[in-house]
């Protein structure tokens, strides 16, 4: 039944895309976040699903969409040199195989990154990204959060629709894009066109809210409590009625805590004391010998070059009875643990040069983002309300990813990919909507020409 | 069961946003050109385009 359901909403979305080939990409969107080959066990299991809709979302545009207007923007050339840098870095791989298996799917989303923002050239498809990569996400958040109030989850052991520890059905990155995605879901609540807001889509959006904020629980991943306290931070910097919001999330957290689970606190109470938690302990000491690793391989290992680590390090326990508190320290060694960190993934994978280009990524992203947010805030336009809002809402999102990534080697998770390709489109349009492109802007003329020569006035553009 | 209502709830809603992209016209261009009505005797040209 299950099976049935998914083949036919892949033949669904499919056939849409021959009247609409724009919805080819937004198939690809979905196909890359829910997996459905993952999740479903009858065809679709035995197709390329994921290449399919590359492969549909980039003949629909190359044949059947506008391209006048197309425009290379800063960040998707530094999409490009990430792209061409760990292509080298594969070539070089210190563990050639296990590269090469990483690089298969690395291209792939870094490819659709750089693909996405050209084919972006109205308002409603930047929503229609938006709100596919928010709905695609809330099958699996809406999975877990209803799983973690009916009382399940636990470190690792969350299912999600299948028992896989592959891309977002892992705990700690899945608590990471949660969070990352409540700023979008709120602007699509306030702005969307294609659910326009009413009653039934602040229902809905409240409700996948607290599912998002509910999935930290759940996996009782660290990284997405920390992603949930920075984001309520950002969020008060900016809101009108800041006072008011700070009081209901201290309420709500006071009526909270005595629901949680007990094995949940004691996990949390290890981000203030993790010299007692091994989990803690080894990202610390491979963050040590990712550095040094640096230092030694400048261009980077690979990837997968953690493989090749070695470390120790001393975990303490404190036990106390009545006055005595007895303190035990013991060593442990782990050989080829991972990152930990997106920021160290990149060093120990791509060196130097590829931890330049992914920093310059992010940090212009937010720069953006910003710049967006100040030309846009203060027009009075009836469809200038949306941009800024989005902008900020787009920035936020970034600033959980990246604060997320500390902890988690994300570096090249393709669902933020995709969001950083939806800013590199909304930075390209709303250029494009203030000075066209200069054939767009030719081809603009001409027609003003032909309409003065038939002696009627020119519309304004 | 949960399962089923989290895929059914969010592909649920996938459907009918795609369907409603499919009937907007300006899902392909933000102020599209509204179809000309045939007319008996009127040619087009001398009649003034649309915003562009």
């Amino acid at each position: 039944m299950l099976d049935l359901a998914f083949t036919a909403f892949f033949l669904f979305l499919l056939a849409a895309g021959f009247k609409r080939p724009f919805i080819w990409v937004l198939f690809y969107l979905y196909v890359d976040i829910v997996q459905p080959q993952v999740i479903s066990w009858g065809v679709l299991s035995r197709l390329p699903v994921s290449l399919i809709a590359f492969g549909a979302a980039f003949f629909g545009w190359l044949v059947m969409d506008r391209k006048d207007d197309v425009r290379f923007t800063l960040r998707q050339g530094l999409l490009l040199m990430l792209l061409a840098w760990c292509g080298y870095t594969t070539l070089a791989a210190a563990y050639p195989i296990d590269a090469a298996d990483k690089w298969s799917w690395v291209w792939k989303a870094l490819l659709f990154a750089i693909f996405l923002p050209f084919t972006l050239r109205t308002r409603l498809r930047i929503e229609a990204v938006a709100l596919v990569m928010v709905l695609a996400a809330s099958a699996l958040v809406i999975d877990g959060g209803i799983k973690t109030a009916a009382g399940g989850g636990g470190y690792g052991s969350l299912r999600i629709f299948v028992d896989s520890n592959n891309g977002l059905f892992e705990g700690s990155i899945i608590s990471c894009v949660a969070i990352a995605i409540i700023p979008i879901v709120l602007w699509l609540a306030r702005h969307g066109t294609v659910f326009p807001t009413d009653w039934r889509v602040w229902g809905f959006a409240c409700a996948l809210i607290f599912a998002c904020a509910l999935i930290p629980v759940g996996t009782q991943a660290r990284t997405g409590l920390v992603c949930l306290a920075i984001l309520c931070a950002l969020y008060l910097r900016t809101a009108k009625h800041r006072f008011l919001i700070a009081g209901g999330m201290a309420l709500a957290m006071v009526i909270a805590v005595p629901f949680l689970p007990k094995a949940f606190l004691d996990r949390m109470n290890t981000i203030e004391n993790h010299k007692s938690d091994q989990s803690a302990g080894t990202r610390v000491a491979m963050w040590k010998w990712t550095w040094e690793y640096a230092k030694a391989n400048p261009m980077g290992g690979g990837f997968t070059a953690y493989q090749s680590a070695k470390v120790t390090y001393d975990t303490m326990e404190e036990k106390t009875t009545g006055s005595t508190t007895i303190v035990t320290s013991s060593e442990v060694e782990e050989v080829g643990r991972a990152y930990h960190s997106s920021y160290f993934e990149m060093l120990g994978e791509q060196g130097y040069p590829g931890t330049a280009i992914w920093l310059a990524l992010q940090f212009t992203g937010l720069l953006q983002m910003e710049i967006i947010r100040r030309r846009w805030r203060k027009r009075t336009g009836a469809d200038e309300q949306w941009q800024a809002p989005l902008a900020v809402a787009l920035q936020l999102s970034h600033v959980v990813y990246m604060i997320g990534s500390i902890f988690v080697g994300i570096a090249f998770q393709p669902f933020i990919l995709m969001l950083i390709g939806l800013q590199c489109g909304l930075w390209s349009y709303l250029k494009r909507i203030e000075a066209p492109a200069p054939s767009a802007a030719r081809a603009s003329r001409q027609m003003k020409v032909v309409t003065a020569r038939s002696g009627t006035p020119a519309q304004p553009a | 069961m949960v399962d089923y209502f989290a895929l059914a709830i969010s592909h649920g809603l996938l459907a009918i946003a795609v369907w409603r992209l499919l009937a907007r016209a300006d899902l392909d261009e933000d102020h599209p050109q509204p179809r000309p009505a045939p007319r008996k005797g009127v040619g087009v040209h001398g009649e003034s385009g649309g915003d562009a």
